[in-house]
Formats: C-alpha cells, structure tokens, sequence
C-alpha cells in the first residue's frame, strides 16, 4: 500500500515538474529578449531593470529555474500584462467555475455513462446498447465546439431557453438562492453540452469490460447462487469491472481538460481555460503560463483522486506483500 | 473475385477528388463577396431577394426588373460606354410609380467608364440624399416594374453590368463578409486534409522510431520512453498547443509540426508492445542465432511485421490531429488568411453569426469535419480487420 | 429426487449449430452420488448446468428436468432462485476464476448466508468462521481476498460456500481437476465429507474415470452428447461394454491408474 502511494507520488510530482519546466522553457525559447516575455514591454528601460533583478534573469539558468519552481509552488505568477494587477487575483476567482463545470461533467457523464454501459452490457442487443453505440461514435468523431455551437444556436439563441454567455447574469441577481439558481443556469449548457459528448465513449468503454467480466465464472457462481440479477450485476460484476473503469476515467482526464478549455470559451465562461487563450491572444505571456499551470495542477490532483479511488477498489493493490504468501 | 471495398474508402477517394479538383472550378476567389452579408441559402424560404445581374450595351439599351422583394442591399452599375463623336446621354432609373432618377449623365466623345456603387457619397449627392441616408429604398420604393435604361445618344460600343447583390445565396449562404460558405467549405477540405495527414505521418514515424527502438532495445531505455510517454499522456495536450502556437506563430506548418510532436505517443506504445511481442518471438531469436544485426532485424523484419498495425494506427490518428486542429482554429489560433472549418467556425462565432442566427455557417464545417474523422476512423477499422480478421465485428475501443 | 428426461441442448450461433446434449435422461435420487464421465467437450457441463437452469442464452433446450413435480426448465424466475443454492448448489473449478476478486473470501461467503438464508450480520460471520473450519480452512482467511489464497485453498472455499445453505444436491463441475494431486485427493476427501455428514446427494462430473468410480454410487459414461452406459462403478470398471468407456479406462491405466 505505502509502496503504491510512493510511486503514484512520484508520478504525480514528475508530471509537475515537467509542467513547471515547459512553462518555464517554453516562454523563454521565444525569439527576442527573454525579459520582454516576462516582463511588460511597456516598462520604462529602469523598471525593466529592476524587474530582471526581481525575476533574477541576469543569473544563471537553473538558479532562474528554481526561483522559478518556487513561485509556481507558491502561486506568486507576477503582474499581468494586460490588467497590470497581480495574475493569482484574476485566476483565484476563476478556478472555482473550472472546477465546477469540469466537476459536473465528469460526475454526471461517468453516473450517466457508467450506468447505461450496464445496462447495455446486460441486454446484448437491446435498445440501450444501440443508443450507447451511436451515442459513442458521434462523441469520437464530432468536434465538441461544432456541438456546442449548435446546442447554443437552437438552445440560447432560436429558442432563448439558457444564456448565450457568461457565469452570471448582469447584473448579479440579489439574493444567496437566486445567485446560486443563476449560476446553475449559466452551468447547464456547458455542463451539458460536455455530458452530451461524453457519456456515449464512456458508455462503450463500461459495456465492453462488463460485457468481459459478465462472461467469467464467478458471475456463474453469483447467478448459481439465486441472487437477484441486479445483486449478480452490480456487487459482483460491477465490483469487479471498477479497477478498469477507473484506469480509463484517468486517461480520459486530460482530454476532458482540454474540453474544457473550449467549453469556455464558446460559452465565454469566467474560467482558467478562457483565461489562457486571452492571455495567449493579448500576448501576457506571464498570464499564459500561470493559466497553464493552474490546468496542470488541476489534472494532476484529479488524477491523484482518481488513483486514491483505484486503491480503494482494487484490493490487489492494498497488500501487495502479503500476496505472495 | 473483385471485393467491393468499404464505403469509407470510396468516400475518402471522392473527397479527395474534391479537395484536389474543385477548388479550380471556383469562379472567383472564395474571399470575394458576393451577397449581403449573412444572406441565408438560396433555398430558404423567406422574402429575400436572389442577387440579380444584368448588361446594359448600345443594343440592349433598357434593364427591366420585375422587383417583387423588399428594397436590395446595394446596388452597382460597373463598365463602360464608347461614343463616336459628341454626344449626350445619361443612365435613368425608374421606379414603378414613375418617377426617375438620373443616376449619371455623360457630355463629349469617346470613353465614358461608369463605376456607381449605391453606398458612395456621390451616388447619393447625384440623388440629392444626405451621405448617411440609404439609397436603395429611395430607388425602390415599392413591388413591381424598376427599369434602368440609357436615354439621350446611343454609344456605339461598350457595356455595363448591374448587380444587386441577393439576400440568399447559393447552397450555403454567406458569412460576415457576405463570402460564399460553399466555396469556403470547399477551399477547407484541403486544410483538413493536409494538416490532418501530414501531422499523423509524422507523429507516426516519431512513434514508429521511438516504439520500435524502446521495444527492442528494453531495459533502462524502454522503461524511460515509457515513463516520458505515461507523463506526456497526463498532461492536457490542447493547452501545450495553444501555448506553443502562441509563442511560436500560427502558420500552417508549424502547426503540423507541433502537432506531430505531441501526438506521437500511441503510435509509440503500440509499436513497442509489438515489438517486445516480435524480439521474444521464435524466428527473430533464430535470426539473432545466424548473426543478424539489431538493425537488419528491426528494418527487415520488425518493421514489415508492424506496418499493417501501422497503416491502421496512421487512419486512426488522423481524425485527432484533424480535431486538434480544428479546435485550434476554432479557438482563433490560426493564420487568419487560410480558409479552414475550425477557422469557419470561429468567425461565426465571433463575427456575430449568433445575432445573425446565420445556422449555415454552424452546420457545414461541423458536419464536414465529422464526416472526415468518420471515414478515417472506418478506414483504420477496416485495415485492422484486414490485418487481424478476428476483430471482425467486434467493437474495437 | 431431480429426474432428467429426454433433455437436448443445442448452440446456436450465427454460422451454425452444434448439438451439445441429445436425448439424455437420468435419475439423481436424494442423497445418492452420482458421477457423469466422459471426455472434455462431450457435453457433461451443459446437462449439469441445465439443472440449475444457467446456460447461455443462445442454448436452445428441449426435454424436463423434474424436482418435486416442476419442471426446472419452464419454473418461474421466484422459484428458480429460491430453487438455486438452498435445493442444488455448484461447485465450480475454484482455482481459476469462482471467486470475485475484488471482495473477501469472507464477505462471499457471508453474502449467501445474509441473502439467502436472512441471516444478521453477525450471524453470518460466526457461521462463516465455521463453515471455514469444515473445510479445513482457518477462520482468519475470512478476511483474505481470492488472489491471496492457492488454488486449493480457493477450491475449499468454493466448497464451503456451496454447503452454506445445506442444499439437497451438490453439484460439482471438476472440482479437482486444476489442482495437483495431493491437493486433489484433500480435496476430493472434504467434498465427501461434507456430502456424508449433512447426507446431501452429490452430482459429480470429471473426466477422471478412476477417481469418480472411486467416490460415486452411481456412474454414467457420457460420449458426444448421449449416455452410453450406466450402472454401479464396479461393473462398469469391471466390464465396460461401450468403447468409449474402455478408451477411457486405458487412458488412466496407461499413466498409472488404478486399473
């Protein structure tokens, strides 16, 4: 057990690591004067100067880099250019609105994938298995924003059922409840459009590795035994099949990441997704990299969670030393 | 026994014809406007006007419209009179309740180049209306009988062209510039393609040398590869393309470099494990018996073997590196001047398609981009079943 | 007594059609033991299976199977699970894939106790404990996940779990035949046991003729799908009449067999 969390550490601070040093190499193989990706062009020639002291770009390389490594670890991203206030203050009140729309997606497509992957591993042939199948496909093969760009043409433009942009309304509606109601109806379409796309592929994957385990004896057994079919299904096959699950939940995160950049920006949604490409789009470049960070750092502890949730349904990976008894 | 081949492989031919082919057939450049602005397909239903042309010349003196729509964006009236000697004329507009305007007047001999556009000032002056109003409801007031004729002296030679630009166009309509989507779609296929394709390629033979090298060599070099391909794999790729192609520029090439960079690591993992499958295999050990070079088994034995998986993965990847790109463009991170779907996409939706409720600027590229990932995703299908019958109708994930 | 009569069974595919079973019948009278013999393919798991009313879909099945004057075959789904496991239970090959990995040996077997027969929690677990020891297992292994134990020991708990509920027939599809052989003979040793003590009727099946005319009453020679031979094991080791049977007695005495 304690071998598994040292390892799954050592991944997750590797990724990091190469997070922090691709934000760092990157901005600075850019052509021209390193500091004028740093630091604001518009500076006078003695700010400049200072700035360089403050960034230590006039030391070596990998001291830059640890100073570097530090201010990332500490959230300290500089001054943007485009805002000229502190990046950590523009992105602390975005990340709550990546979280929740990345948070709703997931939970719902997985709930909603897993359980029609069930249900269509249980009923070969069936009208749900069709439905998961079709379902799949278009989620492999259709661009998410050309879905999204209908959904909101029919959904908030022809029929003004949900907003056309934004987390909130403006003005903000008075009141706890009917700000929370707002958001959640600002949420919907984006959440929405992301479940859309992404409980077909989450279907397919959960129906074929039930489909697997609902072939192997001891579902047989469990059958043999009179429970009842939801009970063989469920507490036995599902059981079994989640260890997979989970190994596919974490490599579908990444994607589901960068769904989420483009959510936001075709619902023009207050997130660090929208955030990075402004930065990118009005060259604040120290933004940018802050931006990245933050999604990198997203991923990083979903894939923690998402590994915490593989120990607890994998028993193989509880004991480890006691196995070869 | 000739074997009908499969659908996808039909229809990647005719796109391919098309992306080859049709973009010389266009008439004018596809950035040339060509209606209003957002002007719905032709096919639609609705009161607007088709665009209209007509040539004014020595023998067709008089253009009758019978005008049975609300007034026309614009009107113009381009080209040239000769006239033998002095003369007298001018272009007269007449409106149904029989009023008339004179649009222009011409006095002397030889050239008169006429160039009117129904938004210039001196259009409007020569109408008496102030710059800021509009022209076209003055000169159309109402449904029925417009004439346009030359009245005075007769040229001897010459033409002019009246247009009025239509409120529908085409099969597609137009864009915020009042550009035809169809020949805009159509210049896009070869985007798609292009970029899709090459960038696979090379991410393929990244992936084939990396995968077959770390397969055969193992030990600290496999696990290293492998290591460096499980963490790129948990990295969100789209913001890394987006950073890199804000630093580096938006140019096409160097967006199939970048993404052949980043797309690598499937193709990798599966040619490794083919690999590590081959070197164990008995007649590769049998090769290395007789003496064999690593590099003699890898290039003319491991690589035949993997090619056939390889064709398959190429298929495979292809509608990712053609997502990638689309989301990309779509996202305003590409050369504003290529014609491409994702870039389609993203001036209708940061050009005001919305307001327009212009759906014909949504659907095409969408659908476009969706039909292609479909074909290259049943072509790689198709060539794994070739390669491997057992997977025959079995749901490949 | 569970009396199977005239039963076929025959699986359809979409390229063809194989008969598994064809025109079997048979008497497994209570708390008699019976062992069906013959060789890998013949069609000895689709008639046991049959009992239980647990083979694939695609199988197509004519014939009965009678227990107490209903036809198992044509049962109510209620019945048929109140029939399952407190009537007739199996024993599988435990060594390769009976148990679910992911949940304690414990748990599984607590969970026919708790499900079927109503039992608390605690109950449960106390007649977990001993139901362990009948096996010969040590109650601590409760706590133990399928992959942690060996084959044999995997095999015992199958075993154990399939008493739980004290059902009249002990179904056991070769339940020795992934273990060496002296963990077959111990095993081969508790099943019986278990059968004798509680005076439950076992239905053996194994392509291990000496073995199985060693344990059974009763011995039924199975070949291609059809019963070639029945009778009391003496006579039929004794004097075999059908070639199949003979082929299947030289092949043990060739490697050292009894015979």
């Amino acid at each position: 057990m304690r071998s598994y969390w040292i390892r799954r550490a050592i991944g997750a601070a590797a990724v990091l690591l190469l997070v922090i040093a691709a934000n760092f190499f990157l901005f600075r193989i850019m052509p021209g004067d390193v500091v004028s990706s740093i630091v604001d062009p518009r500076f006078s020639p003695e700010a400049k100067e200072r700035m360089r002291e403050v960034f230590g770009l006039d030391q070596p390389l990998l001291r830059q880099f640890v100073i570097y490594v530090r201010r990332m670890l500490t959230f300290d991203f500089g001054i943007s250019f485009l805002s000229q206030r502190p990046i950590w203050d523009e992105l602390r009140s975005r990340v709550p609105n990546t979280i929740a729309l990345l948070g709703s997606a997931l939970l719902i497509s997985s709930a909603l994938g897993t359980w029609l992957g069930v249900q269509a591993a249980r009923k070969r042939g069936g009208i749900t298995e069709k439905v998961v199948l079709i379902s799949g496909s278009i989620s492999f093969s259709f661009p998410s924003f050309f879905v999204q760009l209908v959904l909101l043409l029919f959904l908030a433009y022809t029929l003004p059922v949900f907003p056309l942009r934004g987390s909130v309304s403006i003005p903000v509606p008075q009141g706890a409840i009917d700000r929370m109601l707002d958001y959640i109806w600002h949420l919907l379409l984006p959440a929405g459009s992301l479940v859309l796309l992404g409980f077909g592929s989450w279907a397919i994957y959960v129906r074929n590795l039930m489909v697997k385990t609902l072939g192997e004896d001891f579902i047989l057994l469990a059958r043999a035994k009179g429970f009842s079919e939801s009970r063989v299904l469920w507490n036995h096959a599902f059981r079994s099949a989640l260890p997979p699950i989970l190994t596919i939940f974490l490599l579908a995160l990444p994607g589901i990441v960068s769904g989420a950049v483009i959510t936001e920006t075709v619902f023009s949604l207050h997130g660090v997704g929208k955030y990075l490409l402004d930065s990118i789009m009005g060259h604040d470049y120290p933004a940018a990299g802050a931006a990245f960070y933050i999604l990198g750092l997203l991923t990083i502890i979903s894939n923690l969670a998402a590994d915490a949730a593989y120990a607890i349904a994998d028993p193989r990976i509880k004991v480890g030393r006691r196995a070869g008894m | 026994m000739i074997k009908i081949p499969r659908w996808s492989f039909i229809t990647f031919f005719l796109i391919l014809v098309i992306a080859v082919f049709a973009p010389m057939g266009l008439s004018r450049s596809p950035q040339e406007t060509v209606a209003k602005p957002f002007a719905p397909p032709a096919w639609t239903g609705g009161d607007a006007p088709p665009p209209f042309s007509a040539v004014l010349s020595p023998s067709q003196g008089i253009v009758v419209l019978d005008w049975e729509w609300e007034a026309p964006e614009n009107i113009s009236i381009k080209g040239e009179l000769v006239f033998e000697g002095y003369s007298v004329s001018k272009l007269v507009w007449t409106t149904p309740d029989g009023r008339t305007f004179t649009l222009a007047s011409f006095q002397g001999s030889g050239k008169w180049p006429l160039d009117l556009d129904g938004r210039d000032i001196t259009f409007k002056t020569a109408l008496g209306i102030p710059p800021l109003a509009n022209a076209l409801p003055l000169l159309f007031p109402s449904r029925g009988e417009h004439r346009v004729s030359i009245e005075g002296d007769i040229p001897s030679g010459g033409s002019l062209n009246l247009t009025l630009p239509g409120g529908k166009w085409g099969l597609m309509g137009t864009d915020q510039r009042g550009r035809d989507v169809l020949a805009l779609f159509i210049m896009g296929i070869r985007v798609s393609l292009l970029v899709g394709i090459s960038a696979t390629l090379l991410a393929s033979f990244f992936g084939l040398s990396i995968g077959l090298t770390s397969g055969y060599l193992g030990g600290v070099v496999d696990s290293l590869v492998m290591r460096t391909v499980d963490v790129l794999l948990s990295i969100p790729v789209l913001p890394i393309l987006m950073v890199i192609v804000g630093i580096w520029g938006k140019g096409l090439w160097q967006l199939v470099i970048i993404l052949g960079l980043f797309s690598w690591m499937g193709t990798a993992r599966t040619v490794r494990s083919l690999a590590l499958s081959l070197r164990e295999s008995c007649y590769v050990e049998n090769l290395r018996s007789i003496g064999a070079s690593p590099w003699y088994i890898l290039y003319r034995h491991l690589l035949p073997e993997a090619m056939p998986v390889l064709l398959a993965t190429i298929s495979l990847g292809v509608p990712g590196a053609i997502l990638a790109e689309a989301g990309l463009s779509f996202l305003g991170l590409s050369d504003p001047r290529v014609i491409s779907w994702g870039r389609m996409l993203h001036e209708a939706h940061g050009f005001g398609a919305f307001t327009a409720g212009a759906w014909w600027l949504i659907i095409p590229p969408g659908i476009g981009i969706s039909i292609i990932c479909l074909v290259f995703l049943d072509m790689g299908r198709s060539i794994e079943e070739m390669a491997d019958p057992r997977l025959k109708g079995s749901l490949r994930q | 007594m569970i009396a199977v009569r005239n039963l076929s069974v025959t699986y359809r595919t979409a390229a063809r059609s194989v008969q598994a079973v064809t025109d079997v019948s048979l008497n497994l009278p209570k708390g008699s033991i019976t062992a069906i013999v013959g060789e890998s393919g013949g069609g000895k798991s689709s008639l046991v299976y049959g009992i239980l009313r647990l083979l694939p879909p695609q199988a197509k099945v004519s014939g009965s199977i009678i227990y107490d004057g209903t036809d198992i075959l044509s049962a109510k789904e209620s019945w048929l699970r109140d029939f399952r496991w407190k009537k007739a239970a199996l024993v599988t090959q435990g060594a390769m894939n009976s148990l679910t990995p992911v949940l304690t040996v414990g748990y599984q077997i607590g969970e026919v106790l708790r499900i079927r027969l109503g039992l608390s929690r605690k109950e449960a677990d106390k007649r977990t404990a001993e139901l362990l020891g009948m096996t010969n297992l040590s109650p601590e292994y409760a706590k133990r996940y399928p992959h942690e134990l060996s084959g044999g020991q995997k095999q015992r708990v199958v075993i154990a779990m399939a008493v739980a509920c004290s059902p009249e027939l002990l179904i056991a599809d070769e339940p020795t035949s992934a273990l060496d052989v002296i963990t077959q003979a111990e095993v081969a040793a508790t099943l019986l046991d278990m059968v004798r003590e509680k005076g439950m009727g076992l239905l053996l099946v194994s392509h291990d003729l000496p073995l199985a005319a060693s344990l059974c009453e009763n011995l039924a020679v199975m070949h291609k799908g059809r019963i070639v031979e029945t009778g009391p094991p003496e006579k039929i080791l004794g004097s075999p009449s059908h070639p199949h049977t003979k082929e299947l007695l030289s092949a043990f005495s060739l490697i050292g067999g009894p015979g």
